[in-house]
């Protein structure tokens, strides 16, 4: 499996200075930041459902077998408002999803970041640079 | 004099406010999609003290610095921090301008800009709930935050604040009647305007219990009987709360809200926001429809205790 667990621990710095965190639930009290995972799969499903989108992966082993993952997103109506549709993830599309591991150790995991192979991210857009003003 | 600013201010809209559109009923037309979002904190930060508003520039300059602290993708190699942020930049829509009138507060009263203490009771109160939800909460989902459990959004109110996306609602208008629908949670208060009085006290509701009426070009929500479960800032079920909507551009609307708790608050407090028009629509928010979380939460409380062989 071409998952690395667990060894991608950055230094950790007492100074946190990232921005305040807040997602529909506690990310922290789902994954286990002990738990860093990468890995590179091909999407078989996408979920688009509240309070947060999540991608089915099937991720190759070196030996052939293959697992499914679930990487957790964010709310699904940004995607609307960002013009993602059902067409731009279509199944089968190869994504790499750097995040950390659920805590009840099932293959779930969220995607704090997910780009395409080439290092492109899959999500960007304009969230973060306020609603759009209205048509004149 | 923050008093008569805002009564000069007042004056004004009230003035322009006469050229807005109506509605068939005659009553000032707040009917639209509106977003609150804004980098303007409800609380003025402890480095910003007695400074009530920015020059045009420090406002520019404070943008640009809350934008850069907000954006996580910069990643900082802290993986708790990491975890925590959940996803990439994508995914928020916090907004990126300070409030039109500058202030560095949402809060305008008192002018301090902050949330007056609590009472010694409403501390206590507030203590022993954060105590018991920190010793319960995986044991079930009663031990997660009313948000985790879909019943109501911390943001989404009443009052409505802006919160990390999904910033928006929207006003419909009938004679007798106004919907307020706010996209978090999909939450819909159904205010009566035709001065029927609140609910007995002994009803309790989540989001209280709305009532409407017009002071002139303004729509003021009083709102009461709210759930024992519902804390606002540390309110309590005496909170008694007083929305202020006045439209004061063709793509402006001022919100208002009065905490006004007596048992909680050692003294009342507004906040007002400038919320703009926004095209595009409502998305539905149907929060459980795919809540893994909660189930995967309790799921890895009980793997970490079997761990630790509990």
């Amino acid at each position: 499996m071409r998952t690395k667990l667990g060894m991608l621990i950055a230094g950790v710095s007492l100074l946190v200075s990232a921005a305040p965190a807040w997602a529909h639930h506690a990310f922290a009290a789902e994954f286990d930041s002990t738990k860093p995972v990468k890995l590179k799969g091909v999407v078989t499903k996408m979920e688009w459902i509240n309070p947060h989108a999540w991608i089915h992966l099937d991720v190759k082993s070196e030996d052939g077998t293959v697992t499914n993952w679930m990487v957790e997103g964010g709310s699904p109506n940004t995607l609307l408002r960002n013009g993602f549709t059902k067409a731009s993830l279509p199944v089968g599309t190869e994504i790499v999803v750097d995040g950390y591991q659920a805590k009840d150790a099932t293959n779930k995991m969220n995607g704090r970041d997910i780009t395409f192979p080439d290092g492109r991210k899959l999500f960007v857009g304009s969230a973060g640079q306020g609603s759009a003003p209205p048509d004149k | 004099m923050i008093r008569a600013l805002v009564l000069a201010a007042s004056i004004v809209m009230t003035l322009s406010a006469q050229k807005l559109p109506r509605t068939v009923d005659g009553q000032p037309d707040l009917q639209g999609i509106w977003s609150n979002a804004t980098i303007t904190p409800l609380e003025r930060p402890a480095d910003l003290a007695g400074k009530q508003t920015f020059t045009a520039e420090e406002a520019a300059a404070y943008e640009k610095q809350v934008v850069e602290r907000n954006n996580v993708d910069r990643r900082t190699g802290n993986a708790e921090a990491d975890v925590a942020t959940a996803y990439n930049q994508f995914w928020y829509d916090r907004g990126t301008k300070a409030v039109g009138t500058r202030r560095t507060s949402l809060i305008v009263d008192p002018p301090d800009g902050r949330i007056p203490a609590l009472t010694p009771e409403a501390e206590k109160r507030v203590q022993d709930k954060r105590a018991w939800m920190e010793a319960h909460s995986t044991d079930s989902p009663e031990g997660r935050t009313l948000g985790e459990r879909c019943i109501l959004w911390v943001t989404a109110g009443p009052p409505m604040l802006p919160g990390p996306y999904n910033n928006n609602f929207q006003i419909l208008q009938a004679r007798d009647q106004v919907v307020i629908l706010n996209e978090m949670i999909h939450n819909a208060r159904i205010i009566p305007l035709d001065g029927t009085p609140h609910l007995a006290g002994t009803v309790r509701q989540w989001m209280g219990d709305s009532r409407g009426h017009w002071d002139g070009n303004t729509l003021v929500v009083d709102t009461t009987n709210f759930s024992d479960q519902y804390a606002f800032r540390g309110s309590d079920r005496n909170l008694h709360l007083t929305e202020r909507f006045t439209r004061t551009s063709p793509d402006t609307l001022l919100y208002e809200f009065t905490v006004d708790d007596p048992t909680a608050f050692t003294k009342p407090w507004t906040a007002q926001i400038a919320v703009t028009r926004t095209k595009g629509s409502i998305f539905e928010y149907a929060c459980h429809e795919g809540n893994y979380a909660m189930t995967d939460i309790l799921a890895g409380a009980r793997a970490e205790e079997k761990k630790a062989g509990k």
